[in-house]
């Protein structure tokens, strides 16, 4: 259950970061969407809302927080399951609540707060999804604001990094109905992630070739995998040459996205922006280069018997 | 002082782009006004110190050569016909990234990686 950016700032009255540090990462978020920003349904902007912040640590984010919450690192499953067990009105031991370095008061502070609001939002961010029990912790976070809809209106929303990263995963939702971690060798799509998921795939080594497009995982990568893209043929397209190009067989210097190329980018509540770029650049875009490699690709025998329809057109 | 005013870059008129969107992180902000000359952005209104950052980095100038094979300089038809010829050849090849581009862009991977029945991920997966 989610909902769009100008839904929370015309209407969410209670607002929860959970892991993330949206004062650093995300800097205008608080002022053009979630905190300051007057709306339909709260005249009075900042004052008509209530903050809450989850964190391991006080980030910059706390000073904007009406009520900071430190859990302890590598808990907020635990604390997460305990918040759902007080909405449902369970009982719940002090010693249990205190595992999460909070105590049982202040938990049940929250979950009395989360119900007396009149839209709530969680937003969640990789503090809670690349931490221990990672993806069980986001579905965690997701069930918690599905069942506070039967007191309320609850939604929750991830903070993505990464530019167009949401658009990645619209578009192959839009083709394949998975978001991301896709395997075509079959010739239709399988997902499953820590099978097909990147890093996976490349510590295993079991990819033969990579086509890199807006990413550098020759400087973020763990070393297994940089070696594994250095031992078979990796193909670059980027606006620089970058880590990664200097251990690629082939790399192609493209025009940046919103700065020299225009498109579409998709906002972390999966709503599409048209870019308006301002410069000229003397490259050819991501996409005029992908589309000469399909080109070239097609002249190729196939390697399994497709329809070649070609990609739809909308 | 004569002489400091001669040096000072001359004032163009600079190209003026209203509502520009900033892709640098997940907010996508669509409200920033962008000062441009022929080369580089000078000026951002609205911007964050993040977004800020992003345009004032990137510029229109040539730094790079437009391909490299094998760390040599190439043009963008041989090193297109190159990564064709490297991605039809595997037998798993992997398509990964699709962050700082566009949604066009990643369209065409989605082809590409059905065309030569390879994976595909994004950094979703991280």
């Amino acid at each position: 259950m989610t909902c769009t950016l100008g839904e929370v700032k015309n209407r969410a009255d209670f607002i929860i970061y959970w892991g993330g540090n949206p004062a650093e990462c995300h800097p205008r978020h608080f002022t053009r969407y979630t905190l300051t920003q007057k709306g339909k349904f709260l005249p009075r902007g900042r004052k008509d809302r209530t903050m809450v912040l989850v964190d391991i640590r006080e980030t910059m984010s706390a000073k904007a927080a009406d009520i900071f919450l430190q859990v302890r690192p590598g808990k907020d499953f635990e604390m997460l399951t305990i918040l759902r067990a007080l909405v449902k009105g369970q009982t719940v031991s002090a010693e249990a609540a205190a595992e999460t370095g909070l105590t049982l008061e202040q938990l049940q502070d929250l979950v009395n707060r989360m119900k007396a609001a009149k839209f709530g939002v969680l937003f969640f961010g990789m503090g809670l999804s690349m931490t221990r029990g990672k993806h069980m912790n986001s579905a965690a976070a997701l069930i918690l604001a599905a069942e506070l809809n039967a007191y309320t209106k609850f939604v929750a929303m991830p903070m993505r990094g990464h530019g167009n990263v949401t658009g990645a995963d619209v578009v192959m939702r839009y083709t394949f109905s998975y978001p991301f971690g896709i395997s075509l060798t079959r010739g239709y799509p399988r997902f499953n992630p820590g099978e097909y998921s990147t890093i996976d795939l490349l510590v295993r080594g079991d990819n033969d070739a990579t086509l890199v497009l807006g990413a550098d995982p020759g400087a973020t990568m763990p070393k297994p995998a940089i070696e594994h893209l250095t031992r078979t043929p990796t193909i670059v397209l980027d606006p620089k040459v970058t880590h990664t190009s200097r251990l690629a067989r082939v790399h192609i210097t493209t025009s940046v996205a919103g700065i020299s190329a225009p498109g579409t980018a998709y906002r972390m509540d999966e709503v599409p922006m048209p870019l308006r770029p301002p410069l000229k650049s003397p490259y050819p875009s991501d996409e005029e280069v992908m589309k000469k490699i399909v080109a070239a690709v097609q002249k190729k025998p196939a390697w399994y018997p497709v329809t070649r329809t070609g990609a739809q057109v909308t | 002082m004569t002489i400091a005013t001669a040096t000072e870059p001359v004032k163009h008129a600079l190209k003026i782009v209203k509502n520009a969107t900033c892709t640098f992180c997940g907010c996508v902000c669509d409200d920033i006004e962008l000062h441009a000359d022929a080369t580089r952005i000078v000026e951002t209104k609205r911007a964050c110190i993040l977004g800020e950052a992003w345009f004032k980095n990137h510029t229109a100038e040539r730094l790079y050569p437009d391909a490299l094979i094998d760390g040599k300089e190439a043009t963008v038809d041989e090193a297109v016909e190159a990564a064709a010829e490297f991605l039809h050849k595997a037998n798993m090849p992997l398509i990964y990234g699709l962050s700082n581009t566009t949604c066009e862009a990643q369209r065409e991977a989605v082809w590409l990686a059905e065309l030569v029945g390879g994976v595909i991920d994004s950094h979703t997966s991280l």
